[in-house]
């Protein structure tokens, strides 16, 4: 198959996969498509698999069947894709623009070049003042933000984030996902997110994919899939917002 | 609860305590509580370390000794820690060193000096090599667990930004992510060398332990504790340019 030329081909193709762990399977059939710069949330119930999911679309984990594509982005100065984990997993040992300056090594890029590519995305999540501070003088907030500045550094096609935000308080996850919505507009990055909470699925996706069990015992799967087609800016304030929310929450429950 | 004492009161407590330990000790000797034959006058001291240094005994002795120990320790630490790292990360030499390592550890670095004999002679080698033991196991020891220790979810993080290969994740995780541990064994290595030194020595290789026996086969008590006190100085200064130098080293850690 080949794409038509007014549609970009995937940035991600998984067909489907199947990921269970020592012979037991818990999750088969995902199959996905993600188009640049599209963002896909992907919820459901603990346990469910979501992380593993993630896990094995970035190449992290092995999944027992399936067929899993990110093709290589253009240059040898960016990388295919990246991630931001749930905890910020920075190393103590670098000062924070060593830390966002990880991915950048091995590419070719100069010593220069890559001390400026690190400060780009400092400045995009506001810590350009913070380059030469240790990890360990920052917020778990400002910690967060270096590793999203981490994950941009490489100038990924695929933005992989698992439940970036869980482990912060509410008004600084509040904050940092408006950072997010905002940052959308500067990156090429498609994102697949991960989260257990559906209000910030629906404020920030543009498809949500909702994973859940088709029967007690077996595997989940896919329950369902459902476009979020309201603007960024202001979203929750959009009447449509609590629909969304509510045919989320009963997929998750399980209802039709 | 006990309550910490402040600083400054602290250390001239601690000035007091070993003050006090000196005087009762000259006075025991003075009053005939404690006969002269079994320990010198502490106020001798000085005299005597004042005539070892003027005879060139003590700069030649201390060199001697510091050269056994310089490349005992070098070695043992150098070897024990890529052992130990080589082993915590490559499962295939882990299994098959495990249990060569399990028969050799319990074995005293003083058991070693037959073959440190046979194979070096009575030479500064033998010496070294003897140093060396204690000072591998030590090292082997903490940068195992150190690096055994290290959170998985760095390597997680390592692989996903393209450093995923063992080169990488060597230099840029491991190593960094363990060096606490690691540099807490070759402290207490740079310690042990000092202990092992003197026994190494009394076989006859030139050096503080050498001097210390012919001290003590003629009961010259005084020249004995001279050379008991240049070591504890030694490792005092060692022990404090190694923690400056960690200090230096671990800046990054809370």
């Amino acid at each position: 198959m080949t794409a038509s030329p007014t549609t970009p081909p995937p940035v991600l193709k998984a067909r489907g996969v199947r990921l269970g762990f020592a012979g037991t399977t818990v999750l088969e059939g995902v199959d996905l498509d993600l188009h640049p710069r599209e963002f896909v949330a992907v919820v459901g119930a603990s346990g469910v698999g979501k992380s593993t999911l993630l896990r094995a679309l970035a190449g992290l984990f092995a999944p027992q069947a399936g067929t899993i594509e990110i093709p290589k982005g253009q240059g040898d100065d960016t990388r295919a894709w990246s991630m931001v984990f749930q905890a910020p997993r920075l190393f103590p040992w670098r000062r924070v623009r060593g830390n966002v300056e990880l991915g950048l090594e091995g590419l070719a890029l100069s010593r220069a070049e890559r001390r400026r590519r690190a400060l780009e995305p400092l400045t995009l999540v506001g810590l350009e003042d913070y380059a030469e501070r240790w990890p360990h003088t920052l917020s778990g907030g400002q910690q967060q933000r270096v590793g999203i500045a981490r994950a941009l550094a490489v100038r990924p096609r695929v933005l992989f984030m698992d439940e970036p935000f869980s482990a912060l308080d509410a008004i600084t996850r509040r904050r940092l996902q408006q950072e997010l919505v905002d940052l959308r507009r500067r990156t090429e990055a498609a994102i697949v997110f991960v989260t257990h909470d559906i209000e910030e699925a629906v404020l920030l996706a543009d498809r949500i994919m909702v994973l859940g069990g088709q029967a007690p015992g077996t595997p989940a799967g896919v329950v369902a899939t459902r476009e979020i087609p309201l603007p960024l800016e202001a979203r929750r304030d959009h009447p449509d917002f609590a629909d969304h929310l509510q045919a989320i929450e009963q997929h998750i429950r399980g209802g039709p | 609860m006990i309550t910490p004492l402040p600083r400054s009161r602290r250390s001239l407590l601690s000035a007091l305590g070993l003050a006090g330990f000196l005087l009762l000790w000259e006075l025991a000797l003075r009053s005939a509580l404690l006969p002269g034959s079994l320990v010198p006058l502490p106020s001798s001291i000085p005299g005597v370390l004042a005539a070892e240094i003027s005879d060139g005994i003590w700069l030649e002795v201390v060199t001697a000794s510091l050269s056994h120990y310089s490349v005992g320790v070098l070695l043992g630490s150098l070897l024990g820690i890529a052992v130990g790292v080589a082993a915590a990360l490559l499962p295939v030499f882990d299994a098959l060193h495990a249990w060569l390592a399990r028969l050799l550890r319990p074995i005293p670095p003083l058991a070693w000096i037959p073959f440190a004999i046979i194979w070096f002679g009575i030479k500064p080698s033998a010496a070294a090599f003897i140093i060396s033991i204690g000072v591998f196991w030590i090292n082997y020891f903490a940068s195992y667990s150190a690096v055994r220790s290290v959170d998985p979810g760095f390597d997680e993080v390592a692989q996903a930004f393209g450093q995923g290969r063992f080169l990488a994740r060597l230099t840029k995780v491991s190593l960094p992510a363990a060096a606490p541990g690691i540099l807490g064994g070759l402290r207490a290595g740079l310690g042990q060398g000092w202990m092992t030194v003197v026994a190494a020595e009394l076989f006859g290789i030139p050096g503080i332990g050498q001097r210390m026996m012919e001290a003590s086969s003629l009961l010259a008590t005084d020249i004995v504790v001279v050379y008991m006190l240049t070591i504890a100085g030694l490792y005092a200064v060692f022990d404090f340019l190694f923690m400056r130098l960690q200090r230096r080293l671990l800046r990054w850690q809370p």
